[in-house]
């Protein structure tokens, strides 16, 4: 059963076919009865309705014989089948069919038998014995009567035979007194009436003599019979003939006919009468038996195959309720609480029923609760999942083991690390080979360590690629218990710092370009006059020292005016004339000027020839190249071979039509400290005896001014490296330096 | 069970052939005497040992001619105009060692020494009133006459059980003729 009728209003096919069969048998069963009825009454009815009550009730053995094979047949499949329910139902036809049958059986045989035994009572020997002997009496008296009159009349037509017609006449009137004959007459040939005397007068003629007397007499015999008569009399006619020798030519026979006495008649009629019916019911002896041998097992078959049938039919109806409840509840099982069960009745089951058609229906309702509440939580988990990807900041969670329950890409990018796949793994076990993380996982180790659960610090992680400068703070995951799990924010603030070196070293220079190259001028003009008035007037000894003493000032202010210059150029502000040259045709200009300046230091090239031509300010890349190279060929003092690498790769953007163009520049010298490594571009930072420590710094400020990029760090075979990235378009330069602008102002908020 | 019913349908058969013989009307016609239609019939009845036992043992035998009138019609089935019985019985008298031939209708008797002589007034119908005048209207008509033959005199409750094994009932086909216009 779908599982069929179990959603929606119940098929209603199942009870009309239950109705019409019910319907079908009852009309059956009236139909027999009619015909019975209607038979019994008539018989000549019955005779013409004999085959189509026999049909009947094959066609209802048949029928229900293959009404039941069928039913049978499913219920055993089920069974094996396991189907739920036809355990409980074969249960239930078996007992219920045990009481019927049981029953049956014995009201069967015991009728059988008795019908047989009472049938054989009717017909005992000695019946039949007393029977044949009342017939055997009956026959003796009458016989005893038959013979005196048939002597009579023979002994009377002996007489007449020589006697007148006259006395003839006579005679017969007299003897038919005296005898009391009912009648007495002489034929003569062709029958003819000679003479004939009658008890009733009124009558004028005697019976006609039948034709067996006539012939018999011919033949001249004797003759008599015993005729019973309609009103249960009894007559007997005697004939003789008047010569009992064929040669006489006296053709003449007398004819008597006598009434036997009325008691003798009636017991005799009685007798006749119990005989007749005896030999009628032992004539239908047997077939009677067979008979009621034949009805009673139609009527067995009839009863036992219906009540067998009508005992699985009601074992099934009584078992759908029950199965439809464990197909329901498997599917309710499955989580198909949709499933809605017909109601069988309003009994108990009916109670039932609606009882789990009620439930489902409530698991039905909590169930889109759920979902509904499960679909909004999604929903408000996907907008955190975009705004913790879109931000800047770094967010990760993690438990006190520092397992990973959500890493977002920012924190993956600040930690030099994919964080993606981190979910559910420790951070100690993600440090191998990144040592700004390890330097992280330490930190929290130290805080969480340290029992503090709610902190806001600055760290700085130190790596090869330079330092980095995070503001981190922690707190415990809200709504959880604490110690659970902590939310740990941070952000790369490296850069901010660096802007906000960068912007008080532009004011410092720019103040001391201001407030120092004003007062040169009109020291080394003092020094010159001074010079020039008093050098001619003065003795050679003090001459000389004048003179040692103006020079020194002279020169002293001109390292000074450089350096102010120095100064005034970092905080210059940007005007860049963009124009379109080859990088690669830039770099090897620089590489051949040096070649000839110090041919001590081997210069080698790596030019990727996909970059064609960039867009950006040639006279500013020259000065980029140009401060790299002196920054790299002043480290390479004193280094045996010195070599120095200049490279440049093109890398294709993240869009179709953004490129950038690498230059790295290498040397084999001792490279930087790694103290100074965060800071290598910061002003004054040197390690080198001479230089303005502004080197690196501008560089770093030329190449912010066209959107690239600039890192630095020590190579592992040892050695500086610096690289520098700048977008090929002036497009390209504007996006980037765009988002730039808003990466600090981001983090100006911040 | 069904075995049952077999046995009982095989018992059933084995007696089929209690009224073998020859059963039919040999020859019918009717005559108009003073506005009624008279029928007269030879019928030949069978003849065999185990009825002649039957008899003996005290059965009656019961002896109908059925007669239909009816008058035909072209393009529909005919329409009857009289269907009678005539119903005689014939058993024997022990007592008297006679055979008696019974008009039911009538009760009147006839007793005869042999079988044959009864058998052979049974199948004799001399002038039977089937008919009078005014029950025929225009058209054609036609008579049919069948004899049949059964056991007589069974008790009313046992003719519901009977059926299945009453062997004893013969029925011969219709004898058919048109009336003159």
């Amino acid at each position: 059963m779908v599982a069929p009728g179990l959603t929606g209003p119940p098929a209603p096919k199942p009870r009309w076919r239950g109705i019409a069969l019910v319907v079908l048998w009852a009309a059956v069963g009236v139909g027999a009865l009619l015909l019975l009825a209607k038979s019994v009454q008539n018989s000549g009815e019955f005779s013409r309705l004999q085959p189509w009550i026999l049909l009947l009730n094959v066609v209802g053995v048949v029928a229900l014989t293959v009404l039941l094979a069928r039913k049978l047949t499913q219920l055993v499949r089920d069974y094996r089948a396991h189907v739920p329910g036809s355990r409980l139902t074969a249960r239930t036809v078996a007992i219920f069919g045990a009481l019927v049958v049981a029953p049956l059986l014995i009201v069967y045989l015991f009728s059988l038998q008795f019908l047989n035994r009472g049938i054989d009572s009717w017909f005992h020997v000695e019946v039949k014995q007393g029977l044949n002997d009342a017939l055997v009496l009956s026959r003796a008296a009458l016989d005893l009567r038959v013979r005196e009159y048939s002597r009579h009349t023979e002994n009377l037509a002996h007489s007449l035979a020589n006697a007148t017609a006259e006395d003839v006449a006579e005679r017969v009137y007299e003897e038919r007194r005296a005898t009391a004959a009912l009648e007495m007459a002489v034929y003569g040939s062709h029958e003819r009436i000679v003479t004939a005397a009658m008890e009733n007068p009124l009558e004028s003629l005697p019976t006609r003599p039948p034709p067996d007397l006539v012939r018999q007499v011919g033949e001249r015999r004797a003759y008599v019979s015993l005729e019973p008569q309609a009103g249960g009399e009894y007559l007997i006619r005697t004939a003789a003939p008047f010569s009992d020798s064929p040669a006489r030519a006296d053709d003449r026979y007398l004819v008597a006919l006598y009434e036997v006495p009325t008691q003798l008649a009636a017991l005799s009629e009685a007798v006749q009468h119990a005989y007749s019916q005896y030999g009628e019911l032992a004539a239908l002896r047997e077939p009677l038996k067979s008979s009621f041998r034949l009805t009673l097992t139609l009527v067995l078959l009839l009863a036992m195959l219906a009540a067998i049938y009508g005992a699985i039919f009601s074992a099934q109806r009584l078992v759908r309720p029950v199965q439809d409840l464990i197909e329901g509840t498997r599917a309710v099982g499955k989580g198909d609480f949709g499933t809605r069960l017909p109601l069988p009745s309003r009994d108990e089951m009916g109670f039932l029923v609606h009882s789990f058609n009620d439930m489902t229906k409530r698991l039905r309702r909590a169930r889109e609760e759920a979902t509904r509440s499960q679909r909004v939580v999604e929903r408000e988990r996907e907008r955190l999942a975009i705004i913790l990807a879109r931000l800047s900041t770094g967010v990760v969670v993690v438990d006190r083991e520092l397992t990973v329950s959500i890493a977002n890409q920012a924190a993956g990018a600040i930690l030099g690390t994919d964080l993606s796949a981190a979910t559910g793994r420790a951070l100690p076990q993600l440090t191998a080979g990144n040592e700004r993380l390890g330097q992280f996982v330490a930190a929290l180790v130290v805080r969480f360590g340290a029992g503090r659960e709610e902190w806001r610090e600055q760290l700085d992680l130190d790596s090869a690629s330079g330092r980095r400068t995070l503001m981190c703070a922690c707190t415990p995951q809200p709504g959880a218990d604490r110690g659970l799990g902590y939310v740990i924010v941070f952000d790369d603030i490296t850069m901010l710092l660096q802007a906000q070196r960068d912007a008080a070293w532009g004011e410092v220079a720019r103040r001391l370009a201001h407030e120092i190259k004003n007062p040169l001028t009109p020291i080394q003009l003092s020094a010159e006059l001074m010079r020039r008035r008093f050098l001619s007037s003065m003795s050679p000894q003090d001459a000389e020292v004048l003179e040692r003493g103006t020079r020194t000032i002279v020169q002293q202010v001109e390292t000074m005016q450089q350096m102010v210059n120095a100064f005034s150029e970092y905080a210059r502000a940007p005007e860049m004339r963009i124009t379109r040259f080859s990088l690669n045709q830039l770099a090897s200009e620089v590489a051949d000027l040096y070649r000839s300046h110090d041919a001590r230091v081997e210069i080698r090239l790596e030019l990727d020839e996909r970059i064609d031509a960039i867009e950006a300010d040639r006279g500013r890349v020259r000065q980029i190249l140009n401060n790299l190279v002196i920054n790299a060929l002043e480290a390479l003092d004193g280094v045996a071979t010195p070599r120095l690498e200049i490279a440049t790769r093109f890398e294709q953007g993240a869009a179709p039509d953004a490129g950038y163009a690498v230059v790295t520049v290498c040397d084999n010298g001792p490279g930087f400290q790694r103290e100074l490594l965060g800071r290598v571009f910061d002003p004054y930072v040197t390690s080198k005896p001479k230089g303005t420590g502004l080197g690196l710094a501008i560089v770093k400020k030329i190449v912010e001014e066209h959107g690239g990029r600039i890192d630095a760090d020590n190579r592992p075979e040892g050695g500086a490296r610096i690289r520098v990235v700048l977008p090929v378009t002036d497009s390209t330069r504007s996006a980037a330096g765009t988002r730039e602008r808003r990466g600090e102002l981001r983090r100006e908020i911040v | 069970m069904l075995i049952a019913v077999a046995l009982a349908v095989w018992g059933v058969d084995a007696h089929a052939d209690a009224l073998d013989g020859v059963l039919e009307v040999r020859s019918a016609y009717v005559s108009v005497e003073g506005g009624v239609f008279l029928l007269h019939a030879r019928i030949e009845y069978p003849v065999s040992p185990a009825i002649r036992d039957a008899l003996h043992d005290g059965v009656t035998l019961t002896v109908d001619l059925d007669t239909r009138i009816e008058r035909e019609r072209r393009f529909w089935f005919n329409s009857e105009v009289v269907e009678l019985t005539l119903r005689r019985e014939l058993d024997y008298h022990a007592v008297s060692d006679r055979y008696l031939v019974r008009e039911v209708r009538s009760g009147s008797q006839k007793s005869f020494a042999t079988l044959a002589e009864a058998l052979s007034d049974l199948g004799t119908v001399e002038g039977w009133p089937v008919l009078i005048e005014p029950q025929l209207t225009a058209g054609h008509f036609r008579i049919s006459v069948r004899a049949g033959v059964r056991r007589g005199r069974l008790p009313a409750s046992l003719h519901a059980l009977m059926f299945w094994t009453d062997d004893w009932h013969r029925v011969s086909e219709w004898y058919t003729w048109s009336l003159p216009d």
